[in-house]
């Protein structure tokens, strides 16, 4: 499952940054939410010509955002070791079965020059779209998102096992769980943490490289807030032409 | 009993010599002074590359420059030190002497030219496991 994610990742076709008008930056810069640019050695898509479809074109998240708190994640790409403590601490704190995953680190290669790369480190998660496409296609409504915290959450009492939402995200976040019977996926360490009080997710407790960055994107006091509106800033999400706006960000430094 | 034990001798003796032969190599080349295996750091976290060969013939130090005094011989010894972690290292210690941004880059930049991660550790293993068995039998 998860080779097939890396293998479409790959595939994904690179759109290049260079037609992004200074007008088009400086009318996301008003809006708020700066996207620049940036291709990661052709396996993401940019984010700038699509901008739009990732946030700024819904005119409600424009300046304030659907939830309070608005549950999100900054991923300092670059400084991912793959240390994989972070897979460990969440396998723990979520009882994540050996064959299931809820977060995993993918290993790119970018060229530097004629026979030179350098390593780079990406991990992936459940990006808790505004526009989910899991959410969409259950039939039973075992897939939710939280109306107070926009987390993307599971009832396991309802989940059939059919497995649509598994096809339908775009980002193949979800497995089934032989456990439970029913599909398992990160939900911000909602039910392991976040409702016990507890915070931040086990992931961002655990990263030593402080790479996972967990906040409430609609405090200008919180972490990823500042990361995400720092004009100075290159921001991208996986796969913006899906639409699903994710709550997940990448950035670099 | 005894006759078991030195026929074994006999064999590990042979087996040594044998398995000693070729590094001294074709056409009397020298065994490399340098550990040609990659050495990786565990600890404290999985996984550190360390290529004696790219720290030699591309930078040129000789083995003094490092051992005694930065790193001891003995392979893996460092890494049970207490204080072998980066905020050592940003303070001038250990692979940090030389990669302060000046000698050599940073050890706060480019973290995955030496960390090689989870998934490079599993990849060089197998690869040392794979060779060893083609290598043996
Ligand atoms: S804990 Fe942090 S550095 Fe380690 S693999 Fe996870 S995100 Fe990367
Ligand atoms: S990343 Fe996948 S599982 Fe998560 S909310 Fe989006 S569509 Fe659903």
């Amino acid at each position: 499952m998860f080779k097939g994610f890396a293998e479409w990742l790959k595939n994904l076709k690179n759109e290049g940054v260079e037609h992004i008008s200074v007008e088009e930056r400086r009318a996301f810069l008003k809006l708020g939410l700066v996207i620049t640019g940036v291709y990661a050695g052709g396996t993401l898509l940019s984010v700038v010509s699509r901008v739009r479809e990732v946030y700024a074109d819904i005119p409600e998240y424009v300046g304030h955002y659907p939830y309070k708190p608005h549950y999100s994640m900054v991923l300092r790409t670059d400084r991912c070791i793959d240390c994989e403590r972070c897979m460990e601490a969440c396998r723990k704190t979520n009882h994540v079965p050996p064959y299931g995953w809820r977060t995993r680190i993918l290993e790119q290669h970018f060229p530097k020059g004629p026979g030179e790369w350098e390593r780079r480190f990406m991990p992936i998660l459940c990006n808790h779209c505004n526009e989910p496409p899991c959410v969409r296609a259950c039939p039973t409504k075992a897939t939710f998102k939280d109306p107070k915290t926009g987390i993307v959450r599971m009832n396991i009492k309802k989940c059939i096992g059919c497995k649509t939402c598994m096809a339908a995200c775009p980002y193949d976040m979800r497995y089934f769980n032989e456990e439970k019977r029913a599909i398992d996926k990160c939900d911000f360490c909602w039910e392991s943490r976040l409702s016990e009080g507890e915070f931040p997710t086990a992931c961002a407790k655990a990263c030593p490289a402080g790479v996972r960055i967990f906040g409430d994107l609609s405090d200008p006091e919180s972490q990823v807030y500042q990361l995400v509106h720092d004009p100075q800033r290159a921001i991208w999400v996986l796969r913006p032409s899906m639409g699903a706006r994710p709550n997940v960000f990448y950035t670099i430094n | 009993m005894k006759k078991s034990l030195l026929l074994i001798t006999i064999f590990l003796t042979l087996g040594l010599i044998l398995h000693a032969l070729p590094s001294v190599g074709q056409d009397g080349e020298e065994e490399a002074e340098y550990p040609t295996y990659p050495i990786i750091f565990t600890k404290p976290l999985k996984a550190v590359l360390f290529d004696h060969k790219i720290h030699v013939e591309e930078a040129g130090l000789s083995c003094e420059d490092c051992h005694e005094e930065v790193f001891p011989m003995e392979a893996g010894a460092t890494q049970e030190n207490e204080d072998f972690n980066m905020e050592s290292l940003y303070n001038g210690n250990y692979c940090g002497t030389c990669h302060d941004g000046e000698t050599a880059f940073a050890s706060n930049t480019r973290c995955a030219t030496c960390h090689i991660g989870v998934m490079g550790w599993k990849r060089l293993t197998q690869k040392t496991e794979e060779a060893e068995e083609k290598g043996e039998h």
